[in-house]
């Protein structure tokens, strides 16, 4: 059937079947009904026909069933008053730009929550677990002009002053209404928590970063040049990203806000180049090397080689994955740049310029240079997105380890078809960079003696 | 001319000698090669008295040499003792910039060693057109070369394309050939060689053999030389 313009849409109170999906007996019968979390799918959505029984979208574990059985563990706790230490979190959404939805993330308990918006320290964690306090993050919304925020009043002043703080912070969060979560049934957003609307926000005695405080009362440094500052100082990279979507750098009159999903990319974007520059004047690497991590189902194997500097990041998903739902056959996305960098947002999106960092941190460590190639498989374990953390953080784990260290391009690459499914036909056929090392001669090849 | 140059290299180490000067250097992946000399009659006034070398950075000097007009006279004059160029721009009125000078290379580059069975004048007008059409389709193009014509023959993921410049057409001026050759090569590579060649050239000679490298050999207006090599492209199945 053609799929028509305008999508049918089923309305929550029609998807009750989702309580039934719950593994708590008690919570199911206290929430049967309520209005807590609202949902929405399209009418010929696979999980309306499938209901989290029958696996019909190919994954091995229903996402459905994972969100909801997290989010219904905090649901309890909710009321229109949350009161919890912030870890800190905030969140700038992306709808209705310029006019977005910006306030703090609070989970409703006083605990140490630190590593709850932290993802430098999430790595090696089951996406149950990450699922699970991502989902107990409440969301205050609060709506802003994200050029006009400085004269939004005391929420967003507020928000701002939180979202720069180095340790959780005790926050009130006063919401009109109970929050509630969302789900879209048919699409991969990340798990999150629910959310409500702002109406008043207290917020404890927060202590700032002492660079970051600096940076922010800064306003003739630029943006880009605050990031790179804060970044050789050793300021985690979720922090500098954090202040940066508040509006906390950048020369007076041209801050705003930045959506969440911008500002990570943004800096990974500027850290990298800022370091890709450093790279170019450093040394090859003497052999080729395949560094390689599996997490969450996503198996990477970054190959260097020992040429001047440049970047091809590919990515394979499995029928059923994420970004390859309803397809038959493996999908292959892939851009690259060569030495002198690229002026295009890269195709396949953020994960492109996270993964760039963290090569980027290991050559610059090593004061080397290389030709990076970054391949990765996500295979049909991998049931929901989690985030541009996962692809930093695992192929930052990659660079942790040994590299294998081969003579030849060819051994280099036999390492990594014994490690992928995909055939490295498919690999290479698919990589600019890959056929260039094959097949691009060298002009000092022919300097020596006379090739007949 | 400059423009040539830094479509390969950031850093160039110049050859300076009373004759002239004279740079020969490679990309970073080594992968194409320019050399340019300028003698000194291409200049109103030279002036060497002992030989020396002295290596720039040439998006910076390019940033200068972008300032002055079409009737301006640029000076271009290097302080051995304070390691300093500095360039003067005269025209309606004079400015005085200074640049470092960074330290220079060593290593000699030389030049490949190459025998061609094929020389093709064209103008550098029609090749570029020919090498745009091309890029259109592909990232590599194969040129052939037989007695009669210069074949370019891409191939990209969707399209293909096949240009032909015939012996007598007004872009080919001329065509030696021992043998039938074909060799593949890279089209960001041409495509910024010849385009920024362009500028400074009319007629362009290339000359290479069967999966070999190609070199073009853009004639300058005065003695200048202006050559880049570049190394082919063989795709092994």
């Amino acid at each position: 059937m053609v799929q028509t313009v305008k999508k049918g849409f089923i309305a929550g109170k029609d998807n009750l079947w989702i309580f039934d999906l719950l593994d708590d007996g008690a919570v199911r019968a206290d929430l049967g009904g309520s209005d807590v979390l609202r949902t929405r799918a399209s009418r010929d959505a696979l999980c309306v026909v499938c209901k989290g029984s029958r696996m019909l979208c190919g994954k091995s574990r229903c996402p459905v069933v994972v969100r909801v059985n997290q989010f219904f563990r905090t649901a309890p706790l909710l009321s229109e008053e949350v009161d919890g230490a912030s870890p800190p979190s905030v969140f700038v959404g992306r709808i209705g730009y310029p006019y977005v939805y910006a306030g703090p993330m609070v989970p409703p308990v006083h605990e140490d929550t630190s590593f709850y918006d932290l993802p430098e320290l999430w790595f090696g964690k089951a996406i149950d677990e990450i699922v699970g306090f991502r989902s107990m993050l409440v969301r205050g919304k609060y709506r802003v002009h994200v050029r006009r925020f400085e004269e939004a009043g005391k929420i967003m002043d507020l928000t701002r002053e939180l979202a720069l703080a180095v340790e959780p912070t005790d926050v009130e969060l006063g919401l009109t209404r109970k929050p509630r979560g969302f789900l879209v049934l048919d699409d991969d957003v990340q798990p999150f928590g629910p959310s409500a609307p702002i109406r008043d926000l207290r917020v404890g005695n927060a202590k700032w970063d002492h660079q970051v405080e600096k940076a922010y009362y800064d306003t003739d440094l630029r943006a880009a040049d605050a990031v790179r500052e804060l970044f050789t100082k050793g300021v985690l990279v979720t922090k500098i990203q954090r202040a940066f979507s508040v509006g906390a750098f950048g020369l007076g009159a041209d801050r705003r806000l930045v959506l969440t999903r911008w500002s990570i990319t943004a800096v990974d974007s500027i850290l990298s180049n800022d370091l890709m520059g450093k790279i170019k004047t450093f040394p090859l690497i003497n052999e080729f090397r395949v560094y390689e991590s599996t997490y969450l189902e996503n198996q990477f194997e970054v190959l260097m080689l020992p040429d001047a500097w440049s970047y091809e990041a590919i990515e394979a998903w499995y029928p059923g994955t994420v970004w390859n739902p309803s397809g038959k056959s493996i999908v292959m996305f892939g851009d690259w740049e060569g030495y002198d960098g690229r002026t295009t947002y890269a195709d396949i999106g953020g994960c492109y310029y996270a993964a760039r960092l963290a090569v980027c941190e290991l050559l610059m460590k090593e004061r080397r240079q290389a030709r990076v190639i970054v391949l990765r498989e996500a295979r049909p374990g991998y049931i929901m997105p989690v985030g541009v953390w996962q692809v930093r953080e695992n192929v930052r784990n990659a660079m942790r380890q040994q590299p294998l260290k081969y003579n030849t391009l060819e051994e280099a690459l036999k390492r990594v078809q014994s490690q992928f499914h995909i055939p490295i036909k498919q690999w290479i056929n698919k990589s600019e960079l890959i056929k260039n090392a094959l097949y691009q001669q060298k002009i000092t090849k022919y300097m020596r003696a006379k090739v007949p | 001319m400059i423009t040539s140059i830094s479509i390969l290299v950031d850093e160039a180490t110049y050859d300076i000698t009373p004759d002239g000067m004279k740079l020969r250097a490679m990309d970073p992946s080594r992968v194409a090669m320019v050399d340019f000399e300028w003698p000194k009659t291409v200049f109103d006034e030279y002036a060497c008295d002992a030989p020396t070398k002295m290596c720039l950075n040439i998006t910076e000097l390019l940033k200068l040499l972008k300032r002055a007009g079409k009737d301006e006279a640029v000076e271009l004059s290097l302080d051995e003792k304070t390691g300093r160029l500095q360039v003067t721009i005269s025209g309606k009125y004079t400015r005085t910039f200074n640049m470092p000078t960074l330290e220079a290379a060593e290593e000699e580059v030389p030049t490949p060693k190459l025998a061609f069975n094929a020389k093709i004048k064209a103008t550098t007008q029609g090749l570029r057109e020919a090498i745009e059409d091309a890029a259109l389709v592909s990232d590599h193009v194969r040129i052939e070369v037989d007695p009669e014509k210069l074949v370019l023959h891409a191939t990209g993921d969707l399209m293909g394309a096949n240009i032909e410049l015939k012996k007598g057409s007004d872009a080919l001026l001329d065509l030696e050939v021992k043998e039938t050759v074909k060799a593949t090569f890279s089209l960001s590579y041409l495509n910024e060689i010849i385009k920024t060649a362009a500028a400074t050239s009319d007629i362009a000679t290339l000359e290479f053999s069967t999966d070999m490298p190609i070199k073009l050999d853009f004639q300058q207006p005065k003695e200048g030389k202006l050559t880049f090599y570049l190394a082919p492209r063989i795709e092994v199945e």
